[in-house]
């Protein structure tokens, strides 16, 4: 039960407030948006931007190979890899980047530094797959799964 | 069909990194906005904002000097802020569970995660179309409804002025 000296909740419907347009041109908007035409120019603007987010990644790559002991620098440049190398097809860079992602922020979650080493080893895996000509799937699952392997028993430690 | 539903519609991207910016404009032009204005961050969003309408915010979480929460807490909340209700659909790589809570708590309508697809980009925004959110005001927040599902057996604290119309006091 609530506390009745407890100031209640204001609820605002949408019917009283500006939508973002009509529930006409909503519908027509709807229809358009979902038409097989739309998602064509959709996935090809997707394909086109390929190429550029790869040059993204690996810009992103050298920054976090100069980061040297920048933690801060690392975590945040390494989100950034997370976020782009799906897009830029480079599947296993993602994959270890969300790796060392979750690590850092577990890490600083506990309070506790994130261990160099093990840092600079998903930095350089990260490195190696963005730069490989092909984006080895296989491969990488393996190498990204032996990472999260030692990340657990890394996290299980620190807790 | 070319989008005609979408064509008055003015939407901002808000993105530090320029090749998502141009991929995010790409994909709002593919379903039909044509009218998209860019910033970098947070604070050069909020100057566009006071500038022009804009019925569409796409966000970043992660940017300086000024950052897509802290933005979202300025659209939201600020008395200079020229269109509280405006949806805000953040878009970022940090997925981890209370960032999502932050973004949430900050008042974003929805949260997508990077990398992105042109169909999860395009399942937001139809969800603000076609599932708008009522919005919330209390002391601690001003933002869309959080509660996104009824839970049954609910047992928690009853605050909002409907929760007493619509049932008995437990």
């Amino acid at each position: 039960m609530s506390n009745p000296a407890q100031k209640q909740a204001q609820m605002i419907t949408p019917d009283a407030y500006p939508q973002m347009m009509s529930r006409q041109d909503g519908m027509r908007a709807m229809l358009s948006m979902r038409s097989a035409q739309t998602m064509d120019k959709a996935q090809a603007a997707m394909d086109a931007a390929v190429p550029a987010m790869k040059n993204a990644i690996l810009q992103y790559v050298g920054e976090l190979e100069q980061a040297g002991g920048d933690m801060r620098k690392i975590f945040e440049t390494v989100h950034e890899i997370r976020g782009f190398a799906a897009t830029a097809g480079l599947v296993t860079t993602g994959r270890i980047a969300e790796i060392l992602c979750r690590y850092m922020d577990d890490m600083e979650r506990l309070g506790k530094a994130a261990d160099g080493q093990l840092v600079a080893l998903h930095v350089s895996a990260i490195a190696r797959a963005a730069r490989a000509e092909d984006d080895d799937v296989r491969l990488g699952e393996e190498v990204a799964a032996e990472l999260a392997a030692l990340v657990a028993r890394k996290l299980l430690t620190a807790r | 069909m070319s989008g005609a539903g979408f064509a008055n519609l003015k939407a901002l991207i808000v993105e530090d990194n320029g090749h998502m910016r141009a991929l995010l404009r790409t994909l709002l032009n593919s379903a039909g906005v044509k009218d998209v204005s860019e910033a970098a961050h947070g604070d050069a969003a909020l100057e566009i904002l006071r500038e022009r309408k804009n019925d569409l915010v796409l966000t970043d979480m992660a940017m300086k000097p000024m950052d897509g929460l802290e933005f979202t807490r300025q659209v939201r909340n600020s008395p200079q802020s020229p269109n509280p209700f405006v949806p805000i659909i953040m878009i970022t790589g940090h997925t981890e569970r209370h960032r999502v809570e932050a973004a949430r708590d900050a008042g974003v309508t929805e949260f997508l995660a990077k990398p992105i697809t042109a169909a999860h980009l395009f399942s937001r925004i139809a969800l603000i179309v076609e599932r708008p959110r009522a919005f919330v005001r209390c002391d601690s927040y001003f933002g869309p409804d959080r509660r996104r599902r009824q839970i049954e057996d609910y047992a928690g604290p009853w605050r909002r002025a409907e929760d007493f119309n619509d049932r008995e006091l437990r």
